[in-house]
């Protein structure tokens, strides 16, 4: 599992690493029944206190995220079907709401900021399937 | 459960007329990591040997696992590990001769600990102590601070001058060595950056008093920097928790901490149209704290 702390940035860090996962599941990179690691080995990957570690497992475990097997270690208890779209959408506010902000300071009407919005993600889009029609194995997941 | 590891109350030092800590109070508690942040020349260094007992308090008192700093400095030194700023260690010896000597003036040195010690910081007991990188001399001082099996230990600047590897790797071992097995760590440092991840709690030293202390995680969202335009009557001395308040033409720039609802609507309130609000990174945070002029400048401006 890659989780990356950002320095300069003014989320705690045990947000940042529970946001993270969530988007792993959420992104289909974690699946169900994946297994993380423990808290202490996480601690030392990361550098960080165990207990924000703990904090972390101990709000995902109450979430259904993850899930506590004793003696076996801690695993994903959700696949991205769990994570509902509601959730999947505020993952994307946050981002969208700087751009928001920097749109309006530089005077892009709304229709023109989301046709920004609109290009981007065709761009992306027709670069992946491009990518999977290529690679030809790669399994195709319904959105 | 709360028991402080170490208590420090109304602490005073001055060297003569020179006056370094003019009132320190502190609670560290027991097994917590505790990020003890201050400047060059804030004083860090000062305290921590008033605590090791090295120096007699002008006034005010510190204690150490229960027991008096100054009166009782020789059983404190029994029960805490210590690594000194830039430790400076023979260079003659070898890493096992350094081990054995310093093993000599505690009597509940534990030999196997070390051996095992020596491997986990990927030591090697033959090597001679000048021929250690920087990184491998801090592993080293760690070591020797660990060796008796202390309630706590005090690390001063243990990271000074170390590559942003070697760093890491030392803040990995204080994690698995010590937070792992409940020991409590006082870990000083003039960066917030460092300290932020590793640390429960932290405390930032000025000008001889302690300006902050709380718990790390929720740090990052707690203050806050507004841009607006003032109405002309504007005073913002009744805000809590200013930090910072700087003027640039028309707009001023308004620094708070802990950061609430009613906090961003006083302000509001003072505000001819919009505010914008921004995020600080930790070193802006640390900068807030320690040079913030927390809107003295405003009764003369």
């Amino acid at each position: 599992m890659f989780i990356r702390i950002e320095p300069s940035s003014s989320v705690p860090i045990y947000r940042q690493i529970a946001d993270q996962i969530r988007y792993q599941i959420a992104a289909g990179i974690l699946k169900e029944g994946d297994k993380v690691p423990s808290v202490r080995e996480l601690a030392a990957q990361l550098a960080v206190n165990q207990n924000t570690i703990l904090k972390v497992y101990n709000e995902l475990c109450r979430e259904n995220i993850l899930k506590i097997e004793r003696g076996e270690g801690t695993f994903v208890s959700s696949g991205r079907q769990d994570i509902p779209m509601d959730e999947r959408k505020e993952m994307v506010a946050g981002p969208l709401r700087e751009a928001a902000v920097l749109a309006m300071q530089l005077d892009i009407p709304i229709e023109q900021a989301a046709d920004l919005f609109r290009k981007e993600y065709d761009k992306i889009n027709s670069q992946r399937t491009k990518g999977q029609n290529e690679g030809g194995t790669k399994e195709q997941t319904d959105v | 459960m709360t028991e402080a590891a170490i208590e420090i109350k109304d602490l005073h030092f001055s060297y003569g007329r020179k006056k370094v800590l003019t009132g320190v109070n502190l609670d560290v508690p027991a097994g917590s990591i505790f990020g003890f942040l201050g400047r060059n020349g804030a004083g860090k260094t000062t305290l921590i040997k008033t605590l090791l007992g090295l120096q007699k308090p002008s006034a005010g008192k510190g204690s150490i696992l229960g027991l008096d700093c100054f009166e009782h400095a020789l059983e404190v030194r029994k029960r805490i590990g210590y690594m000194a700023e830039d430790q400076q260690m023979y260079g003659w010896m070898r890493v096992g001769q350094i081990i054995n000597w310093v093993a000599g003036f505690y009597p509940n040195w534990d030999m196997t600990f070390t051996d095992e010690l020596v491997d986990i910081l990927r030591l090697s007991k033959n090597t001679k102590v000048k021929a250690l990188s920087k990184g491998q001399n801090s592993s080293l001082a760690l070591l020797l601070a660990l060796g008796h099996h202390p309630e706590l230990v005090i690390l001063d600047d243990p990271t000074l001058g170390l590559d942003p590897i070697a760093r890491k790797d030392f803040l990995r071992h204080v994690i698995e060595l010590l937070q792992s097995n409940n020991v409590t760590v006082f870990f000083s440092s003039h960066l917030l950056y460092e300290i932020e991840p590793v640390a429960d709690h932290i405390a930032i030293l000025d000008a001889g008093v302690i300006r902050k202390t709380g718990k790390t995680e929720n740090l990052r969202d707690s203050v806050r920097k507004f841009l607006l335009s003032p109405k002309s009557e504007a005073d913002f001395s009744n805000i809590g928790g200013l930090l910072d308040v700087m003027h640039s033409g028309d707009s001023v720039s308004v620094t708070i901490e802990d950061c609430t609802d009613e906090k961003r609507s006083q302000l509001q309130a003072h505000s001819a149209n919009g505010m914008t609000e921004t995020a600080l990174n930790l070193d802006e945070i640390f900068e807030a704290y320690v040079i913030g002029n927390k809107g003295e400048l405003l009764a003369t401006g």
